[in-house]
């Protein structure tokens, strides 16, 4: 079975979004994926303190995900990715995962990004990585919620930052 | 004196401290940090750590935060699990009560005391009319 969903959210677990994806997936694990914040205890702590009860939770870097995913215990498994950053995502398909969609759920202001829509702000680095998502035939969509639509976002990425798109 | 600082989602922790005065007169060593949709998640933490460093008094700090697992939780817990000591303690679910309670007994109450107040003053501000004797309906 392995990963079921992929979410990009810099918000990583906050609010009730997580349990809602759990419920409609029923979910084995939840992995959180970014290098720097695997090496983070503190964040670890936190991360496994506020995710959702019933779930197992791991805190990884990238390859440590994408291990995981192929190892034979991973593959028995119902996996929600939640990786940070658009780089992050881009970081599990150029090592290996095999994914036909990644679901950019929420990526909050952070210095140097501009805005795309209300839940979404893009640094350059990060359109440049959704880019390469997009040209590697992987659909990008933009859903908070399970029930949320399922529409291909990458043009609104191209209306809203054309620069840094093209 | 202990320190207090709320860390909330949008204008709450600047409203209730709003409510709280006017009902229980102006607070010294008490700050309110907010988190704004436009405003960066990463700049939280240090915001909050101004807060606490303004209300500091060497006694400790206690922070309120609105909801657990939300981003004011989350920058606040990292910020107590790294604070030295127990200089730091971090509890959720604000309300108006607990605010009211706390800042009207807490001038000889040392940390661990302020936080056994809020615990207890939380969930007793939340009443039903039918159950106050006199007022059932």
């Amino acid at each position: 079975m392995a990963v079921v969903h992929v979410r990009m959210d810099n918000r990583l677990i906050h609010g009730q979004i997580l349990v809602s994806w759990n419920s409609a997936l029923r979910l084995n694990r939840i992995i959180v994926c970014n290098d720097l914040v695997a090496k983070d205890q503190l964040q670890v702590a936190v991360l496994k303190a506020v995710a959702p009860a019933g779930v197992k939770v791991s805190i990884l870097g990238i390859k440590e995900t994408v291990d995981y995913c192929l190892s034979p215990e991973g593959e028995a498994e119902k996996i929600f990715i939640l990786a940070k950053f658009p780089e992050d995502g881009l970081g599990l398909v150029e090592n290996g995962l095999k994914l036909p969609v990644l679901n950019l759920g929420n990526q909050a202001y952070i210095r140097d990004s501009k805005k795309v829509s209300n839940t979404v702000f893009l640094t350059e680095k990060g359109v440049k990585a959704l880019k390469k998502i997009h040209e590697a035939g992987i659909k990008i969509t933009c859903r908070m919620l399970p029930d949320s639509p399922e529409d291909e976002f990458w043009p609104s990425i191209e209306k809203a930052l054309p620069e840094w798109a093209k | 004196m202990i320190g207090l600082v709320l860390v909330c989602h949008g204008k709450m922790a600047e409203g209730l401290i709003d409510a709280m005065q006017l009902i229980a007169g102006e607070q010294k060593a008490v700050r309110g940090v907010g988190l704004y949709e436009t405003e960066g998640v990463e700049d939280l933490m240090s915001k909050i750590q101004t807060a606490v460093d303004e209300v500091s008094g060497g006694e400790g700090v206690l922070i309120m935060v609105d909801l657990f697992g939300a981003s004011p939780f989350n920058a606040s817990a990292r910020l107590a699990l790294s604070s030295p000591g127990k200089s730091v303690e971090v509890v959720t679910g604000l309300n108006l009560p607990m605010l009211v309670e706390l800042v009207t007994q807490w001038e000889s109450m040392n940390l661990t005391e302020a936080v056994e107040l809020v615990l207890k003053a939380g969930p007793e501000g939340i009443r039903r009319l039918s159950d106050i004797k006199g007022l059932e309906h």
